[in-house]
């Protein structure tokens, strides 16, 4: 406590040299904490959504993510094999088509959804649910853009077959606004039932991109189920899915966190030693007079770890408000990324985080003051000071 | 204007087989490094490709492995994929009893002859051929969306790392200067005008900015080729994940030398404006 207090007096009687290093701290603090949010926070914030919808199992044709893998036929055959296991509760066909729509500024792209099955895949936020034919729920971001409302009216162009088909206009009657948790950036998302989609289709194809399945029992042992009875289809357990999207998927923003949380300590590490290094150099007549005054070798050394301790300590807890500043800077940054659901987040703080980065930096702290702590150790007392008195 | 179609990908099924001199005879395939490495196929090769049914297979002689062309929106997914010339492809995905001429294509490049308007040429096309879409190769790049996103992410990343670096080296320069404040009063006494000093100040921060500069992009350089070869070990691609261009370099050059000069400027400027004497501690 006394060689902390003692070190505070360092720091305090050179007050512009400790607010920079403490500053300097912060601004790399500030970022390896970013970097830590970073590499795991699409994973969680991905189990966070998937477990929002209440699904636990999804089965697609291919195991392919939405609009890439085939399509599933004969759905209403399989939502109800599906159904029929005891393991199973609620069961829910989705269907996406691409689709536009004309704004004030012209077409807009967007995505329609139809469902068929026990639930839905929204949230009604206004409204209601639809029901009747050609009635659509549209989330808020298609509601501003096209500037519709509830009870009114809209024309939407669906791309049902190919990218290139243009099918002639469907008109939609808006009886709900939803959230969806899994709406893309940029692709704002029409809920409908699947036989409206079908009519905007001019088709009816009975066929579905995922069916989602919730669990009554375990799941894994549901999974099983599912699978035995749809051996040619693809059955994933939401943990299965993460588990391919954290080797495939987000893998690049673990590397790249894990990349630069190294940069960022090494040049922490190597910054602090230099500042502490320099900061003994200009003390060592000091030190020396301490030590002959009656100071023990491990205090003089315990005072430049505190020292070092001090700076990180500060720069650290500084580092944790503008480190949660520079990551909402950071989130709306990658959040223009297509193709990322506009309700999942790059950075997500976790107590495990502050935890890593209170040990980062604490490590740092301890390694940085090494050499310095390793200079005041093997300081000749008698040496140093005749060099004082004769400079 | 030129078809350039020549080869679309398909499914690989079957096992590879010894080529013999009646194999010779087979149509061709082109099979990417990835698809051979993990079929553990090689020139000569035979090899069944059928449709995702696995109905209507045929052999095939494997003609050459390639390198696909490196793709950024792929990666993480290795590109297991065949070359086959466009009317084998067709042959082998048409229905048989699906008449002559209704063959489909997801698309066609066409090369224009030098110095010819792409933008009009496709307007033209759209205009004369409804229920086709044509555009310029250059809107191709809404296909790198992501990246241009990863680049500006890179960019804040590089803005607060250079602020980080500022503060301390600011810091770093004061306490430098600092150290040599009774060299710097001596040299006062002796006559040397501050503007003297400051001059000497400047052209060593120029020397160390510099220094250091050539130290960085050294360090750049190496780290280069270490980061490229992990991640296209990681990834399986031929992508370059970093690369210090020209560019790059003077960028970072043009930043760190004024970024050094003006901080140990600024410092010993600070040092510079005290007495003299105070200075060299007499």
């Amino acid at each position: 406590m006394i060689a902390l207090l003692f070190a505070w007096r360092s720091l305090v009687r050179q007050p512009a040299r400790a607010t920079l290093g403490v500053l300097g701290v912060a601004a790399v603090g500030a970022l390896l904490f970013d970097m830590l949010m970073l590499s795991d926070g699409l994973i969680v914030s991905m189990r966070d959504l998937l477990d929002r919808t209440g699904f636990d199992i999804r089965v697609t044709a291919s195991g392919d993510l939405r609009r890439v893998g085939d399509r599933m036929h004969d759905t209403d055959a399989t939502l109800a094999a599906i159904r029929r296991l005891p393991q199973v509760g609620t069961v829910l066909a989705i269907r996406f088509v691409e689709a536009e729509a004309d704004g004030a500024d012209g077409p807009v792209a967007l995505t329609l959804e139809g469902v068929q099955g026990d639930a839905r895949p929204w949230t009604v936020l206004s409204g209601r649910d639809p029901a009747g034919a050609r009635e659509v729920v549209v989330s808020q971001a298609l509601a501003s853009t096209l500037g519709v409302e509830l009870g009114r009216e809209f024309e939407v162009r669906a791309r049902c077959a190919s990218r290139n088909q243009v099918l002639p206009p469907a008109r939609l009657r808006v009886v709900g606004i939803a959230e969806f948790p899994f709406e893309l950036v940029g692709d704002p998302t029409v809920g409908t039932a699947m036989p409206t989609l079908d009519e905007a289709c001019a088709s009816r194809t009975d066929e579905s991109d995922i069916i989602l399945a919730a669990a009554l029992d375990d799941v894994d042992v549901t999974a099983a189920a599912v699978r035995a009875a749809q051996p040619r289809l693809s059955v994933a357990t939401n943990e299965q899915v993460l588990g391919r999207l954290q080797r495939n998927g987000f893998t690049y923003f673990r590397q790249i966190s894990a990349v630069l949380t190294t940069v960022t300590l090494a040049f922490a590490l190597l910054l602090i030693t230099v500042l502490l290094t320099v900061s003994v150099n200009q003390r060592l007549g000091e030190i020396a007079a301490l030590r002959a005054l009656g100071f023990s070798r491990g205090r003089v050394v315990a005072d430049v770890l505190c020292e070092s301790l001090l700076i990180v300590g500060l720069g650290g807890l500084i580092s944790l408000p503008l480190g949660a500043v520079l990551a909402r800077g950071l989130d709306s940054i990658l959040k223009t990324m297509p193709g990322i659901p506009g309700q999942m987040y790059f950075f997500v703080l976790e107590p495990a985080t502050l935890g890593l980065h209170a040990s980062l930096l604490a490590i740092t702290a301890i390694a940085a003051a090494l050499y310095p702590m390793q200079i005041v150790a093997r300081l000749p007392i008698a040496a140093t000071l005749r060099n004082e008195v004769l400079s | 204007m030129r078809l350039s179609v020549l080869a679309i990908l398909a499914v690989l099924a079957g096992l590879p087989a010894p080529a013999t001199a009646q194999q010779a005879e087979l149509p061709a395939v082109m099979v990417s490094r990835q698809a051979a490495e993990a079929l553990n196929l090689s020139v000569g090769a035979v090899v069944q490709v059928a449709p995702p049914d696995g109905s209507r297979g045929r052999d095939f002689r494997v003609a050459g492995i390639y390198e696909p062309t490196p793709d950024p929106s792929r990666l993480g997914n290795a590109v297991h994929a065949v070359r086959l010339h466009l009317p084998d492809l067709l042959d082998l995905t048409s229905p048989p009893d699906a008449p002559k001429g209704a063959e489909s294509v997801d698309a066609i490049n066409i090369r224009l002859v030098p110095d010819t308007d792409a933008l009009a040429f496709s307007r033209d096309v759209n205009a004369r051929l409804p229920g086709l879409s044509a555009r310029p190769a250059t809107d191709a790049g809404a296909a790198a969306g992501p990246f241009r996103v990863l680049e500006r992410f890179h960019l804040a990343i590089a803005i607060v790392t250079i602020i980080a670096s500022t503060v301390f080296l600011v810091a770093l320069t004061v306490m430098l200067v600092d150290e040599r404040r009774e060299t710097v009063g001596v040299l006062r006494l002796i006559g040397l005008p501050t503007s003297r000093v400051l001059v000497q100040v400047l052209l060593e921060g120029a020397l160390v900015a510099g220094a250091g500069s050539v130290f960085g992009l050294a360090l750049a350089l190496v780290s280069e080729g270490v980061i490229n070869r992990f991640f296209q070990w990681r990834y399986d691609t031929a992508l370059l994940f970093v690369q210090v261009t020209p560019s790059v370099a003077a960028t970072c050059v043009l930043i760190a030398i004024p970024l050094g000069v003006s901080a140990t400027v600024v410092a010993s400027w600070l040092l510079l404006r005290r007495n003299a004497l105070r200075l060299a501690r007499r």
